[in-house]
């Protein structure tokens, strides 16, 4: 399985890319939201991709509504984990297409946990 | 309510959010510390402003620490054991950004955050600011966190989401 790691923080995608491994995931990275549409469009589909909501250039929300507007990326799942907590933003992260939110700071086991409801990992 | 007055009523809260997050992001027990100050040498920050577009306020999140604790921070989050001064300020950068965010749901709802900027000075003295200023320890150093109305925003940059234009597919 593939996983697409979306963060401008270096730190925070090695922290995923690490998590990710561990549970079996082959782990591609982006910058901004931008640079994953590139690797999108490059003929990466990772089965799951997982978004900061803050980055330059284009954000997470803008990436995601890019992300559903594609039939040919439909089946890819989609997780924001971000530091937006609040409640409205959580909506209009669902609502614009992403399947799990998680807030950080986050442990493994809440990124696990989101794996496994979208099917990615077992329970 | 004035805006110090508001912060100063949050104080516990800050103090309770700076913990967490520390001891979230380490992995490490953090612990509130009253006196303590930030050691003399390398300073390294993270400064972030949280924008209220009703009435055009700027509140500042600042997250301080020495490049002691951004070391071990930055060579537990990228895995390297000689990180160097961008990993310091990424990792760094990083911490202030989940900072950031925690104070805006506590103090500025429905406001948007600008990107981290993270920078290492050699100046330890806190920040001369109408503000509220809480520290905690993580493994045995100082961690301050300071949030006050902004008066300079310059060098900030925000999030790109000046366009919520789907981009076209390419065909």
């Amino acid at each position: 399985m593939l996983a697409l790691v979306v963060d401008d923080s270096r730190a925070m995608r090695s922290i995923l890319t690490r998590l990710l491994t561990g549970l079996g995931f082959d782990v591609a990275q982006a910058g901004d939201g931008a640079e994953a549409l590139t690797v999108l469009d490059a003929g990466a589909r990772p089965d799951v991709i997982l978004v900061d909501w803050n980055m330059p250039v284009m954000d997470g929300l803008t990436f995601i509504k890019n992300v559903r507007a594609r039939e040919d990326l439909r089946d890819i799942s989609l997780m924001m984990v971000t530091t937006e907590s609040e409640q409205n933003q959580i909506v209009r992260a669902l609502a614009a297409g992403a399947h799990e939110y998680v807030i950080k700071p986050f442990t493994d086991e809440v990124i696990a946990e989101k794996l496994a409801l979208l099917g990615l990992v077992a329970a | 309510m004035s805006a110090i007055d508001e912060f100063e009523e949050a104080r516990e809260d800050l103090e309770a959010l700076l913990i967490e997050v520390l001891g979230s992001v380490f992995s490490e027990e953090a612990m509130p510390v009253w006196d303590d100050a930030l050691p003399p040498g390398p300073i390294v920050s993270s400064r972030l402003a949280i924008h209220d577009e009703v009435d055009d306020s700027y509140t500042m999140v600042e997250v301080r620490t020495s490049a002691i604790v951004a070391r071990v921070l930055a060579s537990r989050m990228l895995l390297t054991a000689d990180p160097g001064p961008d990993d310091l300020l990424d990792a760094v950068g990083e911490l202030g950004n989940i900072a950031g965010g925690n104070v805006k749901s506590l103090l500025r709802h429905s406001c948007r955050l600008s990107l981290p900027l993270a920078e290492m000075t050699d100046d330890a003295a806190a920040p001369d600011v109408d503000g509220v200023t809480v520290r905690a320890a993580v493994l045995g150093q100082v961690v301050e966190l300071t949030v006050h109305l902004a008066g300079d925003i310059e060098g900030l940059t925000w999030p790109g989401s000046a366009s919520e234009e789907v981009v076209e597919t390419p065909a």
